[in-house]
């Protein structure tokens, strides 16, 4: 649909090349583009108009504190005002909100010890490995970061857990918490989705709607204060473990609603044709079924990660110090307490890249499977 | 009855060195370790916060260096870790920590717990009000129909109940959990009063635009008595309690940080106090002896602590940010009408 205007500038302009014509045709599409999005209807101007206002309102105040009446990352703290941002601050803190208070010379231990976990999502993510291989890696890993972290051994100095803080409590709580669900993920959703026997199947039926029927934080209490009852008193289990095994107990019943999906959406075909071979239960779960399904849920389980991710910032309520602990405790000293704000956006600048990796490789992943299952 | 006698008097010996076994247990493990484990609040601005390396600082932390300078000679060797209220009670009952400096009231039922022992009080805390100048309210009695905005869930909603039927008052509440939202809502005007521990609402204060615009009302609605716990240890209690005294009588004697060496080089013209305080062969000298702790203790903790005047002026005094007055309240020595009583070292 062109509009008169334009047929009258078409006529009266001669037919340029190059540059110049590329300009007014690039002109011309944007004045095409912001008509027809913006200024179409009675009601698209109404509304471009508010918002435009609202925008004109708050986007200066905001730029200008983000910028120009910041105080640079590299400039003198002493000068910061009220009326803009002072990244100074985090040149002061950005060590205390990664590393919280891990011994100050040893804190190149969680800095590697970061770097491998996220270096081995990473690398499962390559999808270079094949299953095997990726559990050898990983449990050579995981070790690898318990003993970064907690020390006595190697030459390394110990370091009591109530002193692992920041990042390094965030990546492990969230990674250790999803590899250790999602097995039982499978389990529970296995459990679920057969009729063979019936107490195994109210068993997970029942597990799955108790967790889901109830919010994650009473969980959290609930396993921080009843599962010492559960233990022998020998066995006098730190917070942050308590933690990690509830949040895989708690994960666990998202993944298996998520697999069973997966489960249901196979054609029963697949299960018959499997049967007819003479698989066992176990073989055709593991060559025929578990491999569709699984791929079949990869959307929702990566949803179902996410979640998990963000949801582990939750452990502040346990005084666990995450990374929204340690940013907290850096506005905490007198001399600093204006800059929370600081702090917070650094938080969510890291959750924010984070998940955006996430996303996007969920996304690829999509694209990939579907494209393959043409 | 001979026999019975005889029975009791062993019996009694055996618990005698039984105790005394026990009582010097967890000296032993701080000798053994080389450091003092000591638990403190992890966010506890003036007390205990981590600064930029991690390293906890304030005014509470101040009591672990004292410990470990006494037993075993360097400040330093104070493992500080940051930890929860009751996990920090449950760490020192299931034995994981040596003593605990954050601000803990010691009450009746908290003290009946054998897993732990109160030592002695470093600071009388208590709930106060803080309201906005403009108000010209100069008494709390004058609260009649104020909202007041407080934590909800904790002690301070029943003290601020007790207080206000106690004294026929009319009130609101406002239960705000959030502290940056209870803040937010103090100082845009939602509540008249905030009620708080008079130590949070010094360190609240600095969150307003202009902090001389709010008051601190002079009554104080409840005791808190914040007091240091240790593993019980006869030992290892006895020896905080006096490190404690000597941080007082350095004050009320005027010795400093900056003043001690100059005042050992010339011990023998100073007042016979300060002699038995930092001579080698007096009262400290003795007392290291029978407790096991290092020679010049006294000397080290001034040295490298400072005494009690010192650390609280540098962590609460006037020229920090929290500003809390100590003239005058039960924080000052006793010799400045406050409740901070200098023991004979003797």
């Amino acid at each position: 649909m062109k509009t008169e205007t334009d047929n009258i500038n078409n006529e009266l302009m001669p037919r340029t090349t190059g540059v110049v014509h590329n300009m007014v045709k690039l002109a011309r599409n944007t004045r095409r583009w912001i008509y027809f999005r913006l200024f179409r209807t009675p009601i698209d101007i109404l509304i471009t108009c508010i918002i435009s206002a609202l925008l004109l309102q708050f986007l200066p105040k905001v730029l200008a504190w983000l910028t120009w009446n910041s105080v640079a990352f590299w400039g003198d703290p002493n000068l910061c005002t009220e009326e803009g941002a002072c990244w100074p601050f985090l040149r002061e803190k950005i060590r205390l909100i990664l590393f919280g208070t891990y011994p100050f010379s040893e804190q190149w231990r969680p800095a590697l010890a970061c770097l491998l976990l996220v270096g081995l999502v990473g690398l499962s993510f390559t999808q270079l490995l094949r299953l095997r291989s990726t559990v050898i890696v990983w449990t050579i890993g995981s070790v690898a970061f318990f003993v970064l972290m907690s020390g006595g051994s190697l030459g390394l100095v110990e370091v009591d857990s109530i002193q692992w803080n920041g990042l390094p409590v965030l990546l492990m709580l969230s990674i250790f918490s999803v590899i250790g669900a999602f097995p039982i993920g499978i389990l529970l959703a296995l459990g679920r989705f057969q009729k063979e026997d019936p107490v195994l199947r109210s068993i997970a039926v029942g597990y799955i709607e108790i967790v889901r029927g109830v919010p994650m934080v009473m969980v959290l209490f609930m396993g921080l204060f009843i599962l010492p009852l559960m233990l022998p008193e020998s066995m006098n289990l730190n917070s942050l473990y308590t933690t990690l095994i509830v949040l895989v107990f708690f994960h666990a019943a998202y993944f298996a609603e998520e697999i069973r999906g997966g489960l249901q959406a196979l054609p029963k075909g697949q299960y018959e044709a499997a049967k007819s071979q003479g698989l066992t239960y176990w073989q055709s779960m593991r060559f025929i079924i578990l491999p569709q399904a699984l791929k079949c849920s990869m959307p929702g389980n990566m949803n179902t990660l996410l979640g998990a991710y963000k949801d582990t910032s939750l452990v502040v309520i346990l005084g666990i110090h995450d990374i929204m602990a340690t940013a907290k405790m850096a506005y905490s000293e007198p001399q600093w307490q204006q800059y929370g704000v600081e702090a917070y956006l650094l938080v969510a600048l890291w959750y924010f890249c984070t998940c955006l990796c996430l996303s996007t490789y969920s996304r690829k992943l999509e694209t990939t499977e579907s494209k393959a299952a043409k | 009855m001979k026999s019975t006698a005889k029975l009791f008097a062993v019996a009694t010996a055996l618990t005698i060195t039984a105790s005394q076994v026990q009582a010097g247990a967890v000296m032993d493990d701080v000798k053994a370790n080389d450091e003092v484990i000591c638990l403190v609040n992890p966010n506890s601005p003036g007390f205990s916060v981590p600064d930029s390396q991690g390293v906890f600082q304030g005014f509470n932390t101040e009591f672990c260096r004292m410990t470990a300078a006494a037993i075993l000679g360097d400040a330093d060797k104070a493992s500080i870790r940051g930890i929860g209220f009751s996990d920090s009670m449950k760490t020192i009952v299931a034995q994981k920590a040596h003593m605990a400096s954050r601000s803990i009231t010691r009450t009746g039922t908290r003290d009946a717990n054998p897993g732990m022992s109160f030592v002695v009080t470093t600071f009388y805390d208590g709930q106060g009000f803080m309201v906005p100048k403009k108000l010209g309210v100069k008494n709390a009695s004058e609260l009649s129909g104020a909202t007041v905005c407080a934590e909800e869930g904790s002690t301070t909603l029943l003290n601020i109940a007790d207080w206000f039927t106690d004294n026929d008052m009319q009130y609101k509440v406002e239960n705000i959990n959030d502290k940056s939202a209870r803040m937010q809502a103090f100082f845009s005007g939602k509540c008249d009063v905030l009620a708080s521990d008079l130590t949070a609402l010094a360190s609240d204060r600095q969150l307003a635009k202009t902090p001389s615009d709010y008051v601190l009302l002079p009554n104080i609605i409840s005791n808190e008595p914040l007091t240091l716990v240790a593993r019980p240890d006869t030992a290892f209690e006895t020896a905080i309690f006096w490190s404690f005294q000597v941080m007082l009588n350095a004050e009320r004697l005027g010795v400093t940080s900056e003043n001690i060496d100059q005042v050992v080089a010339d011990l023998d013209n100073q007042p016979k106090a300060v002699q038995r305080l930092l001579g080698s062969d007096s009262a400290a000298g003795e007392m290291a002896t029978a407790l096991g702790l290092v020679d010049d203790w006294s000397y080290q903790i001034i040295k490298q602590v400072g005494n009690y005047g010192e650390v609280y002026d540098k962590h609460l005094g006037s020229q920090t940010a929290l500003d809390i007055t100590r003239d005058g309240t039960f924080n000052a020595l006793v010799s400045n009408g406050g409740l901070l009583y200098p023991h004979p070292i003797r």
